[in-house]
Order: structure tokens, then sequence, then C-alpha cells
């Protein structure tokens, strides 16, 4: 009896988590209807946000991602303002569940697909989710869909889709051009052993991804090249038998796990004992670049009095911030989260309500943006330098 | 057995007879024993109610791809599960094998081919591509075999350590020729028709040949399953090893061969797998095998050993596809969506060892 008991509630607790789904689902639908017909009353004024039965879907590579984090609040902000309630799909970092998110939301008769694509880099995999949309529009957005030009040629042959972005080597050059000037400001406190040059690490948060090769390339190439401007050595990688001069999160995933176990594990034959210090630190986003300063930190470094190793990061997230305003950190480029989702919310609905996509990314009027000089469905929105209020 | 109607009509004629305790025993068992398709049913139901795009033919197309996608996965590792085992190196068996199969099978003029010297693609060429990556595959399930039945190590650890060599070669094999971790890109347009070509449509979606392969694939190894020695012999050892030892099975070769034979199949998933996704990255197929276990045994492929049917299996992974397409057609935020397998996959173990509990 009581097994049975035990089968009978488990089965209820499914039933009751299926349509616990459910009932979220008819709130969404409840919120929906009086909105609509408040926008029927007040259709005058154009500031009332007009219900849209629009079916916006957007699909996320990944739903732990601490940037698009906050691209994500402010997205869902911006539709809600222009009536629509988008349904966010998470791919788990797996580009097959992607495009079986996409396929079922094709059947379910989505009108626009906005996809920040998994597998940044491959115009195949870009191609292929254009030919399953057929006409229904395409918004590519933060990860870029191919590399070196190849996104031109997909972006041009197809009339149906856009990308919105970030102009992947403008990160990479804004943040060696900060660590260039900053090494040059501050090269004897930097450098800790005296022996006149100054070593560093690098974190690179995908091996495959463009973002991520670019600001590992020019991250260091333009700080070296400002060093050199001043008359000073340029940077030089703390484990020479390291021919790559990074370390890179081997999951792909940017996370400040990998960057903590580097150091960690760097600490142990690099160190200030040793003569042989880490003391630049230089990382593809700032969830490494806290990492990084969370191993720092441990150490006994970058805790507010002491010697402060500076770390440079990319991104400008809440924390980051936090920890430039602690003086744990040095500096980081903002990535515009507020920009990134306007862009992206505003020419979906232009779009949905029937604008070509480049005519829509044109139509967005903010100084953030700016179009591609080739390629006319290609918008990206600007990075600046960030260090402290 | 043979005759359903008849069953049914002896069933109800013994329903009669029994007293009303027996009635009431009898109605909660048949409605326990049911519950996943009885909940199956009403989710169906409430979906199609929310969602009239769920139950037309184009959205039936892509659950039937989706299905064909997940299946063979399902059918290699259900083997190595009636052995009373696992295998965490399946996964990652189907990255190392995609990405061999793309980096075979690119396209000649393509820029960033990683290996210049390889023939041109055709048909012929693509099918030895297939049984390369099929016995690359089953290399794998042979390491874990041997050192399963050799060594009598518990497949956890066994495909575990697999699972993490296997990743440290997809590593390696990315950063060959300057390919510096990029994805593979560039799969010929021969190679995607042979996967992925239209053989024809359902409500205007497309069904892929690999639809096909999936079926033929899956009488395959209902046959092995059903009518071979072999076959027989992987449902005794996974009964009771000692028992079939005694009585003259081969334990040993049994085992390493449901491996290998479970790594052919990852081998295969990998084949396709590549022109699903478009490209091969590092990370493809992270985490397949979670799935494919889930699959498993909500069809009824038991861990307690020497149980399972192919029917099972397919039904596991049709009921992982349903939620997974239903609740996002429903626009049901992916939380809830892990929720929601994490409890049908308890569930369904629950009331799938309850049989076993009673007969006790």
């Amino acid at each position: 009896m009581k097994k049975r008991l035990l089968a009978a509630g488990l089965a209820g607790a499914m039933a009751l988590s299926l349509t616990a789904c459910g009932a979220k689902e008819e709130t969404a639908a409840t919120t929906a209807a009086p909105a609509a017909t408040e926008a029927a009353k007040e259709a005058a004024t154009e500031a009332a946000p007009a219900a849209d039965d629009a079916k916006v879907v957007v699909f996320w590579y990944d739903e732990s991602d601490v940037y698009l984090g906050s691209v994500r609040d402010a997205m869902n902000k911006e539709f809600e303002a222009l009536g629509i309630t988008p349904d966010n799909q998470f791919a788990a970092n797996n580009q097959s569940t992607q495009i079986d998110q996409i396929n079922t939301a094709i059947a379910g008769g989505a009108d626009i697909l906005v996809v920040n694509q998994v597998t940044s880099g491959a115009s195949d995999t870009a191609e292929d989710i254009i030919a399953a949309a057929g006409d229904i529009p395409v918004l590519f957005f933060n990860r870029a869909i191919g590399t070196d030009g190849s996104d031109v040629a997909v972006l041009e042959a197809n009339s149906t889709i856009a990308f919105i972005g970030t102009d992947a080597p403008a990160a990479g050059h804004m943040q060696g051009k900060m660590i260039g000037d900053y090494a040059v400001a501050n090269f004897d406190a930097i450098d800790l052993n005296k022996d006149g040059s100054i070593s560093y690490a690098m974190f690179k948060g995908d091996e495959a991804n463009v973002e991520a090769i670019y600001r590992t390339q020019y991250g260091l190439e333009d700080a070296n090249a400002v060093l050199e401007a001043a008359g000073k050595p340029a940077l030089v990688y703390f484990d020479a038998a390291n021919t790559d001069c990074y370390q890179v999160d081997q999951g792909g995933a940017w996370s400040a796990a990998a960057a903590k176990e580097y150091m960690d594990t760097n600490f142990v034959s690099y160190n200030e004992a040793n003569g042989n210090m880490i003391e630049l630190i230089i990382c593809n986003n700032d969830g490494m670049a806290e990492g990084a300063i969370a191993s720092l930190q441990e150490k006994g470094y970058n805790t507010g009095d002491g010697h402060v190793v500076p770390v440079f990061g990319v991104d400008a997230t809440d924390n980051a911030k936090a920890l430039i305003a602690e003086g744990a950190m040095t500096g980081t480029i903002k990535q515009d989260a507020q920009g990134m989702a306007a862009a992206v919310a505003q020419s979906a609905k232009a779009i949905v309500d029937g604008t070509a996509p480049a005519e829509a990314l044109a139509g967005l009027k903010d100084e953030r943006f700016s179009l591609d000089a080739e390629c006319a469905s290609k918008l990206y929105v600007a990075y600046a330098p960030y260090t402290g209020e | 057995m043979a005759n359903p109607v008849k069953n049914m009509q002896r069933t109800i004629a013994e329903y009669k007879q029994m007293s009303a305790k027996d009635q009431k025993r009898f109605l909660t068992d048949l409605v326990l024993n049911n519950a996943l398709y009885i909940l199956m049913a009403i989710f169906v139901i409430y979906t199609a109610v929310k969602q009239e795009n769920f139950l037309t033919l184009g959205s039936f197309a892509n659950l039937i791809t989706q299905v064909a996608a997940y299946l063979p996965l399902a059918l290699g590792i259900a083997g190595c599960i009636v052995l009373t085992g696992t295998d965490l190196s399946a996964g990652r068996a189907v990255g190392l094998t995609a990405a061999i199969a793309g980096v075979f099978l690119q396209k000649s003029d393509f820029a960033n081919k990683m290996f210049q010297n390889l023939p041109e693609v055709s048909t012929g060429w693509i099918i030895v591509t297939l049984f390369a990556v099929v016995a690359i595959g089953a290399v794998i399930g042979l390491v874990n075999g041997f050192f399963v039945a050799k060594f009598s190590l518990h497949p956890f650890i066994v495909t575990l350590s697999t699972q993490l060599i296997t990743y440290g070669i997809i590593l390696w094999f990315f950063a060959l020729n300057g390919n510096n971790g990029q994805p593979i890109s560039g799969l010929s347009r021969e190679y995607k028709d042979f996967v992925g070509g239209a053989m024809f449509r359902l409500g205007g979606v497309a069904v892929p040949r690999y639809v096909l392969y999936a079926v033929i694939l899956t009488a395959l190894m209902w046959f092995i399953w059903n009518k071979t020695t072999f076959g027989k012999n992987m449902f005794a050892v996974g009964s009771n090893a000692e028992a079939a030892k005694v009585s003259g099975v081969n334990v040993f070769m049994t085992t390493v061969l449901v491996h290998t034979l479970a790594g052919a199949m990852y081998g295969y998933a990998g084949f396709i797998e590549g022109v699903r996704a478009g490209s091969v990255a590092a990370s493809t197929g992270l985490n397949a095998e979670c799935d494919a276990i889930a699959a498993c045994v909500i069809g009824g492929v038991s861990f307690v050993g020497g149980t399972g049917k192919i029917s099972g299996i397919i039904l596991g992974v049709f009921v992982l596809r349903i939620i997974f397409v239903a609740l996002t057609m429903l626009g049901v935020d992916s939380s809830s969506l892990y929720i929601i397998k994490g409890a049908i996959i308890l569930c369904a173990c629950a009331l799938d060892m309850r049989k076993y509990l009673v007969k006790k």
C-alpha cells in the first residue's frame, strides 16, 4: 500500500509540474489581453505600448553567460515596452539543441527568429538556419556568424536576415590600447621583480570563438605597440615553454572557474618568492578576470592594501565594475548590453511589422550604433573603455 | 498474446469475476502501470489545445526527424545498460567521430580545409568515411568493453576515463594543421545530401534521409537483440553473469562485443551529427549520453539488468522529444524543461522498479 501511495504521489507531482507550466502560459495570455484593449483605447498616443501578438523567439547559446544575462534582462524590458512578449530559448552551448529548437519554433509558427548562434564563426550553420527558416526573417546577434568576411557573403546573399553585434577586433584593439597606456604610465610599479620587463598572463574564453581570437591577438599586439612607441620593452609571456602564449577555457565557456584554476596552478611555480611572479593579467572577458582576481586575492594580492596586479577584462559587467571600484581590477571594455538589447528589440519589431531587415537596421537612430562600411545588413554596437566612474 | 482482442476479452472476463476489493486494486495497478502513457496523452492533448501548430504534419515531421537523430545513441547505450552498466564516453565518441567525418568530407575548394590532399568527395568516399568513423567508434567501445570485462571494473569508471581521453584527443585533433580549435565547417554538399537530403516533405517540412537510416538501424538492432545468440547471451549476462558463465556463455566476449557494438552506433551518430549542426565544434556531443541514458530508462531498459526492449527505447526517445517539442512550442522556459525531464525520468524509473518490488 505504501509503495502504491509513493508511486501515485510521484505521478501526481509530475502532473502538477505539467499544469504548473500551463498556468504560466495562461497568465502570459491574460496579461497580454488587457494590454490589447488598452492599446486600442490609446491608439492615438504614441507612447502607449501596443500589444503585439507577433511571435518573437529568441535563441540564446547558453543561459549562464553573464554578459548575455544582462543583455537578456534589458531585451525583455525593451520588448515589453514594444508590447511583445519574447519567447527565450536556451541551447546549453549545444548547436544541435539549438537547431532542434529553431525547427520546432518554425513548426510552431514563429514570426521572427532572433538567433545567438552557438557555433560562432561557422557560416555553414548560419546558412542551414536561414534555409530552414525559409521566408521567416532571421536576426542574428552577438555571436558572429562567420570568420574573416565569410559572414558578409551570407548576409548579402539573403535579404531576410541581418546581424547585430560588435566589431569583433574593436574590443581587442581598445583593450590593448588601455593596457599599453596603463603599462607605460605605471611601468615600474607593475614590474615586481625589477627585471625591466613585465611578464603577463592571457586567458582566452574559447578556442574557436572569433571574438576570443581577436581579443587574444590585439589585446597583446596593441599593448606592445603602445609600449614600443614609448620606448619600453614589450610584454613577456610568463611561461616560456607555452608557445601559444595563452591559457584557454577548454569548455569554451569563458568561465571564471577556468581562469581561477589556471591561476592557482600558475602560482605554484610562478610567484613572488621565486622572483617570476605574473605581473599583469589580460582576460578575454570579465568573468575570467573575476576568476583570476579570486586567485590573486587568496594569495593576498589585489585586496585593497598591498600590491595590485593589474587585471584587464572585457564586458563591464556589474561585478567587474564593483571590482574596479574596490581597486581589485584595473580596467575593462564596456560592451553595451543596453544598446545591444535596444538594437535587437527595435529592429525585430520593425522587421515583424514588415520592414526589410537592412532598412530596419538603417532606421535605428542612435549614436551607439553604426552600420558596417561594406554591408548594410550588419550593425555594430559601440564599445567604450571603462576604468571606473 | 497473439490475439489482442481475445486477450482483452479474457481480461474483462477475469475482471468481472473479481471481488470489489480486487477490482479496485486491478484498476489502480492498471493506471499506475500505464501512468507514463496516460500522462503523455494528457500532455499531448493539452499542448494541442494550447498550440494549434502542435498537431500538424509539419510538426510531426520535425518530431520524427529529432527522434531519428537521438535514437542511434540510445540504441547503442541500451546494450551497456542491459549489462547493468552505463557508458559515459558516448557523447565524446560522437564528438570525435563527427569531427573526423567532417574533416574527411570538407568541400575541396573550402579555404580552411584541414587536410588538403584528401580525395574529392564522392559517394564511395562518403561510404568509406562512414565505415571509418563507425570503426573508430567501435574501437572506443572495444577499449571500454575490454577493461570492463578483463579487470571487472565498473563501466562507470572505465567510460569516465575513456570520456576524458576521447575529449583530449578531440582537442588535440582540433588544433591540428593550424586549425587552432576552429569549428570544422565547409562540409561538402554531397555529404550533406547523403545524410540530410530531403526524402519527401510532410506539411512543407523536409524529412531527411537519416530518418530512413534510423529505421534500418532500429530493425538491425531488433534483429541482433532478439534473433541472435549474441543477443540472448547479452540478456543472460545482464540478468546474472555467474549463471550465464555456468551455462557456457562467454561472458568476456559478450561484454566486449556489447560495448563495441555500442561504440559503432556512436560512430554512426557522429557521422550524422556534423550535418545536423552544420559544423562540428570541440564541444559537439557534450553530454549526449545523458539524453540517451534517460531515453533508455524511461523506455524500461532497467539498470537492474537483463531487461529491455527495442520498442521501449523508441518510446523513451519519443517521450523525451515530445516533451522538448511541446514545451518549446508552448514557450516554457528551459528551467522548467529540465525539472519536468527530471521528474519524468524519476517517475518512470520508480514505476518500473515497482514491478520488481511487487514481485518480491
